[in-house]
């Protein structure tokens, strides 16, 4: 799964480099979880997503693109008391996920070209993720890392600052679904949703 | 200009984001209780216990010439942890006796110490030779750092001497692990409160 996140990631890459318009963004990424919410269901603020899109079309109507983001999703369990075959284990612990994901995204702009301030884009982004399941527990600290096929759809606008500045504003809101999982830790596909903000470089 | 603020932007961000761990003072205010038990035996067969008052045991790897803890040499820890234990063992209706009463049970506590040094090899990630020349490039050997982990677990055993084999070997019924006990915000209460639970979890235990 890794390689071929490697190589959709080379693929795209190459093919985009050498377009003329562009823009490259990173943005605060916020996710909440929306499976397996009895292993880690507080939100995550602790998210980044930076990435590079091509523009396409006469209009600008189309982008595509490589997007990568980190985030940590991480939650405290009370003392809890674990039954055994012969006896039992008690502890409190933190269960978290980091998450690393890569994708090759396409988007489409619904704006007239009159606008060249503001835009708004529908996309879907197609890669892979890894997810370490993580538990801390005292100085212990038990870890299953996995990967998983990442699809993210995606709405969002991009607001340039003026048109003589190349510098804009972006928000985003995404959904992630992920076959991600761990046996382990009776962890079944990764889903969540999220909202990213920040700040993006356009070349045009 | 523009380029470096968004790398900085995109490294300062992964820094931000990059593998926290949890709050230490949360992590380690209480021990890890884990308890085992021989499921053939039934504790309700025993009437009578041995335990010392004052030493514990002490298992290290850092220093295997220490083999107890006094109450002389470590004030204020074995005592308490040693009462706590006979507390418990009182409340589920056992009776302390002395060592040479012939006690149904023994009790065994003790500190395992594992000291552990780790050593890992860095290679330093940017290597620009060709930049720095010959010179430059002595600062990028890789190198070595060392690192020590000391831990230890606290752990109470109930034998049974009252079933002595012929080879004289004794048969463990129940032991509890409690740790960690070398990284802790409160020694003596955490040890104190981990026994209780380590009996609470066991109620089999008793008469």
């Amino acid at each position: 799964m890794k390689k071929i996140a490697i190589i959709i990631a080379l693929a795209c890459g190459c093919g985009l480099v050498q377009a003329q318009e562009n823009y490259f963004f990173v943005n605060w990424d916020v996710n909440t979880p929306m499976t397996n919410t009895n292993w880690i269901g507080s939100t995550s603020t602790r998210g980044i997503r930076g990435g590079y899109r091509a523009v396409f079309g006469s209009q600008r109507q189309f982008s595509a693109g490589l997007d990568m983001s980190w985030a940590t999703f991480s939650e405290y369990k009370p003392t809890e008391t674990f039954q055994q075959q012969a006896g039992a284990i008690t502890t409190d612990y933190f269960n978290y996920i980091y998450q690393l994901s890569f994708a090759a995204s396409g988007q489409y702009y619904f704006h007239k070209s009159t606008n060249e301030r503001f835009f708004s884009y529908v996309g879907m982004g197609l890669g892979a993720n890894q997810n370490k399941y993580t538990v801390f527990y005292n100085i212990y600290k038990d870890q299953h890392s996995a990967w998983g096929f990442l699809a993210r759809p995606e709405a969002g606008i991009l607001l340039r600052i003026s048109t003589r500045k190349r510098i804009g504003l972006m928000a985003a809101v995404h959904y992630d679904y992920s076959t991600n999982k761990s046996n382990d830790y009776n962890y079944s596909s990764f889903s969540a949703v999220g909202v990213s903000v920040g700040i993006m470089s356009m070349q045009w | 200009m523009k380029k470096n603020f968004f790398l900085f932007a995109l490294v300062a961000g992964l820094a931000w984001a990059c593998e926290p761990t949890p709050d230490n003072m949360k992590l380690l205010d209480q021990l890890v209780v884990q308890t085992h038990y021989d499921t053939e035996v039934n504790f309700t067969d025993y009437a009578t216990y041995s335990i010392s008052t004052d030493t514990i045991g002490f298992i290290s790897n850092a220093n295997p010439n220490d083999t107890i803890l006094t109450e002389h040499d470590t004030p204020g820890y074995p005592r308490p942890v040693l009462n706590q234990v006979a507390t418990n063992l009182n409340k589920v209706g056992y009776t302390r006796v002395e060592k040479n009463a012939n006690p149904d049970l023994g009790i065994n506590v003790y500190v395992v110490n594992d000291y552990n040094l780790f050593q890992q090899v860095v290679y330093p990630s940017y290597y620009y030779p060709s930049y720095y020349g010959y010179y430059g490039s002595y600062y990028n050997y890789p190198y070595v750092n060392t690192y020590a982990q000391n831990t230890g677990a606290l752990v109470v055993e109930i034998v049974d001497l009252k079933n002595i084999g012929a080879d004289k070997k004794v048969r463990v019924l129940w032991t509890a692990y409690m740790g960690d006990v070398y990284s802790t915000i409160n020694l003596v209460q955490q040890s104190v409160d981990a026994i209780d639970q380590a009996f609470h979890q066991s109620p089999y235990i008793g008469r």
